[in-house]
């Protein structure tokens, strides 16, 4: 043979990876090149670590943003890994030989831009793609599924993982990458990449060679594809190397999961049941492929057990004679997932996939996840990430199960070290400052009750993507509070709004940042002298109140928010008697603020209640006002009980009087319903003014108003209505009990067709 | 076939030609007590292929693969269940299992409330019993025990019909793989290639649930209504065209968009939604199958053919509509209305005359 050994693999292939073991046993090769970027040479030496568990991942990602990220992921059985360990065993040199990850970026990189300019707008996503799919096969792969009847994977379970011993595997998958090559060798941009890298594969060999390890010694891992391509193709030269776009760019090592494995998760080049196939692996090392379909059938049982069902071994035995009878069927020696799925469905899930669903996932997917050992080259802020993690001890949350993480913010008097008291409240600022930067890993869950201030609730999964989120933050900052820092003060800095402005300074405070909220209120005070809506004003002012209130549970200083507190208090006093002047839809909005400055008045003695008052007074009094508004204020007012019964009867009469416009009349009621009901309700004067009031309306009135009134009651509990009517009931001498039985019945069917015959009437026309 | 004067034809008669074809062309080994090959079995049931230049018409039009773990399972010599909604080919597909199987399909117990042990078991021809006493020639025997002797497959149609103690009664029989005679100290033993094949309805959950020790003696397969449009057109067209030429019905073919109308307005009803997604639907009471489409399309043909021109007219198939639709007067009938209200008024003119027809039907 002339050339170097040529071994064409199928990525995240077991049999690939145990037949590339025993070529490697026979070859003994002095020099081992492995498809991956020749770059990143230095990151095997992780992958050999004996404390490194699979499946890992190279990520490689550009310093400038927009971040795009490749990544190189690495099962138990994907032959590259196994030609790694194997170099390493043996004390074997082992290389990449693929482009530098920085071509590869920069490669994405012109991609990106083409299809921006393509389609006119901004697809800027990462472009994780894997380097070693041409799309250009897929339609090979489509054309073989309609040939074969099934699909891809299973074709190549049937046709290349049950290859038996006697059986040339590295011929058989040569060929097939040689007529795969042959049968999709379609022009386009792929195919240049393909003949690019292959070019530069081809000069690494041959730099090697030149270095003096003998041609026969010389032992190539690729995917079969890309076989043909190197028997044929030239090597690369220096001045076509020398003008290789590059990307400035990083890399990390970094631990990866089955289930981003999957293509479930929708991740092209994955193999669907990263489980199942290690699961091969684990049975070609214990004796052959046909062991795969007892570990399979036998884990799924216990599994879908595990799940609470009952599985008797006599239907798992069925279901291995069943599958093998499939396999039959097709031909093949041995049961492939599809087989061994369909005969659990028929014998253990009676029929139906949804009663094995659970089951299967964890036996076929996984919940896999790798790890590292510590000293990985790591990016800073992944660094202080897991150690975090370990310093908070929330590294049994690091799983792909999704789990519930309750914590209690407020100081624990009965531990000994300050550690363990505000551990809580430390916990938080870090997984506050993980959702700032936009990191995956924690949700945070709205809080069980009222006014429960000192419980916060998250949910915690960790997935691959977190970690590449963790990694994107490495260009803000080299820890996770620099890193939350800077994205803080960034968007402060863009923030066109008080409640923007407002918002950060509240992400600050809960991230325990004084400084970034420091900045962010700076902003807010600069924000705040531009006119802004009475409602804004009102959000944001509550949202400091918040922080003046429940600051110290925080341990922070609220006393530079104070004056700021102050200054939009009385913005909003000043204000809010103009706003009221509006049309009815506006209405609403000035009551919710109306709410929200009352309570905010009621929480801080430090605000003027005399100012507050007077104001309110002035908008009940008003006649020019949005009579919803003026209702509302007379409400507050009631609530606070500065308003004497006999100033109450007074104010309805007036408000109610025959010669008042009813939408006027009963918009006001309905702005004083909006509040405090129950001191309504049990106003037995206010409901007779009110009856006095409609019955003295004539019908075409009595139509308007009854709109108005409707939408006034439209949101009273039932109970409240009740005790509207039995209020009623004592006005009109009827029994209580009599006028709750009409008011509360279903209707009739008579009364439902005078009810139909109303929804033509149009309101509109009153 | 066409000498013989009978309603309706065994499948292995029916399809004589295509079976013989299928034996003659075997290349492949053939299980104890069958006539072809598994895989000459698939081929059977799906076809769409020609044998020694006879056509093989496709009889299962569904998922290919679960036929293949239905006969996959009869080669385990397990027994096989057949669950689905009423029209989803269940008895179609177990019948054309055992033809091509068997080259019989005629070893049917038929479940109902009044299925007795005694269909599964053997009963006795009590004048011969009285005259001769216990013996052979007085022993009526079930379907199932001459399938045991034979080494074949015995049907049972609509199991979960059955009391409990006729269920019962198969366990041992599929367990033991034997059937025992007392009275005349006789053990029969099952002969291989003995199986049955058993169907159950979804819409019968409850009537008579199966035992978890019967059911652990199936496999089970359950058999889906048809995934999309397309395929359904397909199963409703061959089918009809395959009926009205055993029935000499006077009419037509149905046209193209007859069909498609039928189609779409069952699966629309079936689905509780529009095809298209965007608005939901009342279900009715009853089940719009495919195999209902098919007998309302045969029936208007029928109507057609015998009082009209020989076309399927709007008011032939408003008339057959009304009939499968309304099985529950009240909540049928409001949900057919609201159904021609809102969909199919909103159609425009291709459906307008039927919508006009059905409109007067549903009052």
């Amino acid at each position: 043979m002339s050339g170097p050994t040529l071994f064409g693999v199928r990525h995240l292939s077991p049999a690939a990876a145990f037949r590339l073991r025993k070529a490697l046993d026979e070859a003994k090769p002095e020099l081992v090149l492995v498809e991956g970027p020749s770059d990143l040479n230095d990151q095997m030496r992780w992958l050999c670590h004996p404390d490194t568990r699979f499946p890992a991942a190279i990520l490689a990602y550009t310093k400038e943003p927009p971040v795009r990220t490749v990544l190189w992921p690495f099962a138990v059985y994907s032959p590259e890994t196994q030609a790694i360990l194997w170099a390493h065993e043996h004390g074997v040199e082992c290389r990449f030989m693929d482009l530098p990850s920085s071509v590869f970026l920069a490669f994405a990189e012109a991609a990106a831009k083409r299809a921006a300019l393509r389609s006119g707008e901004d697809s800027g996503e990462e472009n994780s793609g894997e380097p070693d799919a041409p799309v250009t096969t897929e339609s090979v792969y489509k054309r073989l599924e309609t040939l074969t009847g099934e699909d891809h994977d299973t074709f190549w379970e049937r046709s290349f993982e049950q290859l038996g011993d006697g059986e040339d595997f590295q011929a058989v998958n040569n060929t097939f990458g040689r007529q795969l090559r042959a049968a999709s060798l379609e022009s386009g941009r792929d195919l240049a990449e393909t003949v690019v890298r292959e070019a530069y594969m081809k000069r690494v060999i041959a730099q090697a060679i030149g270095s003096g390890v003998s041609v026969e010694k010389i032992f190539c891992v690729c995917g079969s594809f890309h076989v043909a391509g190197l028997e044929e193709n030239q090597p690369m030269t220096d001045e076509e190397e020398k003008a290789l776009p590059k990307a400035d760019c990083c890399a990390t090592l970094m631990p990866y999961s089955y289930y981003r494995l999957s293509s479930r998760s929708g991740y092209g080049a994955g193999n669907k049941a990263p489980a199942y196939f290690e699961l091969l692996w684990d049975a070609l090392n214990r004796g052959g492929v046909g062991e795969g379909a007892y570990l399979y059938l036998t884990q799924l049982a216990a599994a879908h057990r595990q799940a609470g069902n009952v599985v008797s071994s006599a239907e798992v035995i069925e279901a291995v004679r069943l599958a093998n009878t499939l396999a039959a069927m097709r031909g093949s020696k041995y049961p492939t997932l599809s087989d061994l799925r369909d005969a659990s469905v028929t014998t253990m899930g009676h029929g139906s996939f949804s009663e094995l669903a659970v089951a299967a996932a964890d036996t076929e997917i996984g919940r896999k996840i790798g790890f590292l050992p510590e000293g990985v080259a790591r990016t800073s802020v992944q660094e202080d990430f897991y150690r975090q993690l370990k310093v908070l001890r929330l590294e049994k949350y690091r799983t792909a199960e999704l789990q519930r993480v309750d914590l209690d913010l407020r100081e624990k008097l009965n531990v000994k070290s300050e550690a363990a008291a505000l551990g809580d409240l430390r916990r938080s600022f870090f997984l506050h400052r993980l959702r700032v930067l936009g990191v995956h890993f924690a949700n945070l869950l709205p809080s069980r009750q009222e006014g429960a201030n000192w419980g916060e609730y998250w949910e915690l999964r960790w997935t691959p993507e977190a970690e590449i989120e963790i990694v994107e933050s490495a260009l803000m900052g080299d820890t996770i509070e620099g890193a939350a820092a800077f994205a803080l003060k960034e968007r402060a800095d863009n923030s066109s709004s008080i409640a923007q402005a407002a918002a950060i300074f509240q992400d600050a405070f809960l991230c325990g940042m004084p400084a970034a909220a420091a900045h962010a209120l700076a902003m807010l005070q600069g924000l705040s002298v531009d006119s802004a809506a009475i409602s804004e004003v009102a959000e944001t002012a509550s949202r400091l109140s918040l922080v003046v209130r429940y600051g110290d549970l925080r341990w922070f200083d609220p006393a530079p928010v104070v004056p700021l507190l102050r200054q939009l208090y009385l913005r909003a006093c000043l204000t809010l008697e103009s706003a009221c002047v509006g049309d009815s839809k506006a209405a609403s909005a000035v009551n919710q603020a109306m709410d929200r400055i009352n309570a905010l008045q009621l929480n801080h003695e430090f605000l003027e209640e005399e100012r507050w008052l007077d104001l309110l007074t002035s908008i009940s009094d008003r006649d020019d006002l949005n009579t919803r508004c003026s209702g509302f204020a007379m409400a507050i007012l009631l609530e606070r009980g500065k308003v004497d019964e006999e100033l109450l009867s007074r104010e309805v009469a007036r408000r109610l009087s025959p010669g008042v416009p009813a939408d006027l009349g009963a918009g006001w009621f309905e702005g004083l319903a909006g509040k405090n009901r129950y001191a309504l309700i049990a106003r037995l004067s206010l409901w007779r003014q009110l009856d006095q009031y409609l019955s003295g309306l004539d019908d075409k009135t009595f139509r308007r108003a009854l709109v108005f009134l409707r939408r006034a009651f439209a949101d009273f509990s039932p109970s409240e209505k009740n005790d509207i009517a039995e209020n009623l009931g004592e006005i009109w001498g009827v029994n209580a009990r009599q006028a709750a039985e009409i008011l509360m019945n279903d209707v009739t069917e008579a009364e439902q067709t005078v009810l139909d015959s109303l929804d033509e009437f149009d309101f509109d026309d009153i | 076939m066409a000498g013989k004067n009978v309603q309706r034809l065994p499948a292995e008669e029916l399809y004589q030609t295509e079976l013989d074809a299928l034996i003659s062309a075997e290349t492949e080994s053939v299980p104890t007590g069958w006539r072809m090959s598994p895989r000459s079995v698939l081929t059977y049931l799906t076809g769409n292929t020609k044998v020694k230049g006879v056509e093989i018409t496709p009889k299962y039009m569904g998922n290919k693969r679960l036929v293949e773990i239905a006969i996959a399972t009869l080669v385990t010599d397990r027994a096989l269940l057949l669950i689905g909604e009423p029209g989803t080919a269940k008895s179609w597909l177990s019948e054309h299992l055992a033809a091509a199987v068997n080259g019989d399909s005629t070893k049917v117990v038929q479940g109902t409330a009044g299925t007795t042990e005694e269909h599964i078991r053997y009963s006795w021809n009590y004048a011969m019993l009285i005259a001769k006493g216990p013996c052979l020639e007085a022993m009526v025997k079930s379907p199932v025990y001459r399938a045991m002797e034979t080494g074949s497959i015995a049907r049972v149609e609509e199991i979960s019909r059955c009391a409990s103690e006729v269920q019962d009664a198969l366990i041992s029989i599929l367990s033991e793989k034997r059937l025992s005679v007392p009275e005349l100290g006789l053990e029969v033993p099952a002969a291989k290639g003995f199986s049955v094949i058993a169907t159950a309805n979804t819409r019968d959950k409850g009537v008579n649930d199966m035992s978890a020790a019967l059911k652990r003696r199936f496999n089970i397969v359950v058999l889906p209504t048809p995934s999309d449009m397309e395929t359904e057109l397909d199963i409703v067209r061959t089918r009809v065209a395959q009926l009205s030429a055993g029935l000499d019905l006077n009419a037509r073919q149905p046209g193209e968009d007859t069909v498609e109308k039928v189609v779409t307005i069952f699966r629309e009803l079936r689905a509780g939604a529009t095809l298209d997604g965007k608005q939901k639907l009342k279900t009715t009471s009853g089940v719009l199958s495919t195999a209902e489409a098919i007998s309302l399309l045969a029936n208007s043909m029928a109507l057609a053919g015998s009082f009209g021109d020989g076309r399927i007219s709007d008011g032939d198939l408003a008339a057959a509509l009304q009939g499968a639709v309304v099985k529950d007067e009240e909540h049928d009938k409001v949900t057919w209305k609201e159904y021609l209200e809102n969909v199919m008024k909103k159609r425009g003119h291709e459906w307008l005359p039927l919508y006009r027809a059905c409109r007067e039907l549903n009052g």
